[in-house]
């Protein structure tokens, strides 16, 4: 099993890397948006998944880091774009934690969704109201950057170079949410979806690790924020629309909200399929529309889920060993405990 | 500024109130008994608003085929919320909000989707009735009598729903299942069938609105975005699922809407956004919260 894991995942990392060879400038282009979005999903997917907070206005976190990364790189402030995503992460992790600070100790659930949104459409209008930010047209022809790395420097501006930056960007950001998904503390937020009262009494300040978990998702959400600028070579207020926010839930359930990899299965298949409706209106929406509904309803665990559950019963049939191989399905999580 | 214009911004607050409150009205009954927060409510109001465009075309012909018409959309998408409460919600009563959001979102794309599909992606508007596309003077007031015509339509709904809700057996027997959906089926009301009528009713709301509303706006397939938003805040400042702070928290989300694009023109929304952040701050539990329904 393990084998067939690592098999899989290098397959799917040579796939990301080598796309620039054999793919053409419109698949690009929608491979590295999938980059961009896989990590603002697995942001998200760090408070919904694993903590048990739903935001509604994560694009927030977003637009802060592209906008200001656009911003830099159209003024041409000389400071290298490594630092601008660092400042785009820093940026977003800030106004996580103003808004966790007033927030996270007064709301959760609905109130939380409401109050995100709320807050994320006012930027929207403050940065469609601010003529330096381009008003509702947003900021245009945001050049690509060269990488300075010291020993070496990298030019970005051509589409194949700056999807390989992405590539590497975008891992080392997932692997970062991943270590700490997999260590203690991603053990203590899951513990804390699951019962909040409980990991109190056993002594753990639940406010304390809830914000923790919201800036890192801030921060890592404005860094996705500022390896798209670059990319799309344009920021409109539209990228903190609401809209925008439900991209990484729909992408989490879709793939699986209670695995790490599922945002990432998600927007790959939500890609797919946008890209392959593209030419009938309409029909991507009723697609995407129907398949998330069979997800929700026949499968809440998503798509990783399921494979997780046709694994455990295809093993259970050879090995005659129910038990073990359902345990590790079950501590996937509660729903599919509840399946089996 | 003069105290006519005050009063003018006032009734257009009330107006858009009003139609907040049209949308809100169905969205707060569903929330109030099922608990579930329906953020399909709005594509459903959208589909009520194509529905009787079918009908009547750009140019109503009178306003009794304009009436008729928000009726008619009424009924389909009623008949749409049977066949979306025995598919959807019906598995969705004991799972976890989060998957029923993202269960109606589901259904939001679908709706969408089937709207591009049939209607086209074009805007669409559709002009007053006559009788309704004048305006009426009262003093130096010039008050658009299609305006007038959304503020009495709210609040014939609104008492409509009051009444049904508190002065009814029916409302009573909906509070009881609301309140305690075990005990109501031992004392053998049939519950599921409460549920479903209250989806049904919900969903008929809707269309109707979409219906009655049609007038004052372009018709395109984002058009459920637009009330969603103002209706999904007026159902929780109003206290989740109470039908009267729903209406008394749509008329004041309107007059804020109408007194800030007076004030402040060229941010609109914001004032509404502000006020529902402080309001919730200051009053998490809404205007009339723990009143149920």
């Amino acid at each position: 099993m393990r084998l067939i894991n690592t098999v899989l995942f290098a397959a799917c990392l040579a796939v990301m890397f080598t796309i620039p060879l054999w793919a053409d400038q419109g698949i690009l282009f929608i491979a590295g948006l999938v980059l961009v979005e896989m990590v603002f999903a697995l942001s998200w997917n760090l408070l919904f998944g694993f903590t048990g907070l739903a935001s509604f206005g994560h694009a927030a976190f977003f637009a802060i880091g592209a906008y200001l990364c656009g911003y830099a790189l159209r003024a041409d402030i000389g400071a290298p774009f490594l630092l601008l995503i660092l400042a785009a992460g820093v940026a977003g992790a800030l106004a996580a934690v103003l808004t966790g600070i007033v927030l996270l100790r007064r709301t959760t659930g609905i109130h939380l969704a409401i109050f995100t949104l709320a807050l994320a459409e006012i930027l929207r209008i403050l940065v469609g109201y601010s003529t330096a930010l381009g008003r509702e047209d947003g900021l245009a022809s945001i050049p690509r950057p060269s990488l300075e790395l010291g020993f070496a420097s990298f030019d970005l501006a051509s589409g194949e170079a700056y999807y390989w930056f992405l590539c590497i960007a975008a891992s080392v950001i997932v692997g970062f949410l991943w270590l700490i998904c997999h260590g203690p503390f991603g053990r203590i937020l899951v513990s804390i979806r699951q019962d909040p009262e409980r990991t109190t009494f056993m002594g753990i300040n639940v406010p304390a690790y809830r914000l923790a978990a919201f800036t890192i998702s801030g921060a890592t959400s404005g860094m996705a924020g500022a390896l798209y600028a670059p990319w799309a070579q344009i920021v409109t207020p539209e990228s903190a629309h609401w809209i925008h926010s439900t991209q990484p839930m729909l992408a989490s359930l879709l793939g699986g909200a209670q695995s790490f990899w599922g945002p990432v299965v998600g927007t790959v298949l939500f890609s797919i399929i946008n890209y392959s409706t593209r030419n009938l209106v309409g029909l991507a929406e009723l697609v995407i529309g129907v398949v998330l509904l069979v997800i929700v309803l026949a499968a809440p665990s998503g798509v990783v889920g399921l494979v997780h559950e046709l694994r455990r019963r295809l093993t259970a049939r050879v090995s005659h060993a129910g038990p073990g191989a359902e345990g590790k399905a079950g501590s996937k999580g509660k729903f599919v405990q509840e399946a089996a | 500024m003069a105290p006519i214009d005050l009063l003018f911004t006032f009734l257009n607050g009330l107006s858009t109130g009003m139609a907040v409150f049209l949308v809100a009205a169905g969205l707060t009954l569903i929330f109030g008994i099922l608990k579930i927060l329906n953020f399909a409510h709005g594509a459903f109001f959208m589909i009520g608003a194509y529905v009787a465009y079918s009908i009547t075309g750009s140019n109503p012909s009178s306003l009794w085929i304009f009436i008729l018409a928000a009726l008619v959309a009424g009924v389909v998408v009623a008949a749409l919320g049977f066949v979306t409460d025995r598919i959807v919600l019906r598995r969705l009563r004991n799972v976890d909000e989060a998957y029923t959001l993202i269960a109606t979102f589901a259904v939001v794309l679908i709706c969408s989707g089937v709207v591009k599909l049939i209607w086209g992606v074009n805007y669409a508007s559709v002009n007053p009735p006559p009788l309704l596309d004048g305006a009426i003077a009262a003093g130096p007031l010039f008050i658009p009598s299609y305006s007038l015509f959304v503020i009495i339509a709210g609040f014939a709904v609104y008492l409509a729903l009051d009444i049904a809700i508190h002065r009814t057996w029916i409302g009573k027997l909906l509070q009881s299942v609301a309140n305690d959906g075990w005990m109501s089926g031992l004392l053998g009301i049939n519950v599921p069938f409460a549920l479903t009528s209250t989806v049904i009713a919900s969903f008929m709301l809707a269309g109707l609105a979409g219906g009655l509303l049609l007038a004052n706006q372009t018709l395109s397939p984002i058009l459920g975005e637009s009330y969603l938003l103002l209706a999904f805040m007026a159902v929780i400042i109003g206290g989740l699922g109470n039908v009267r702070g729903a209406f008394l928290a749509s008329v004041l989300l309107g007059v804020i809407e109408s007194g800030s694009s007076l004030l402040i023109p060229n941010m609109p929304g914001m004032a509404t956004y502000v006020f529902v952040i402080l309001f919730l701050l200051a009053k998490p539990q809404g205007l009339l919260g723990g009143h149920r329904i």
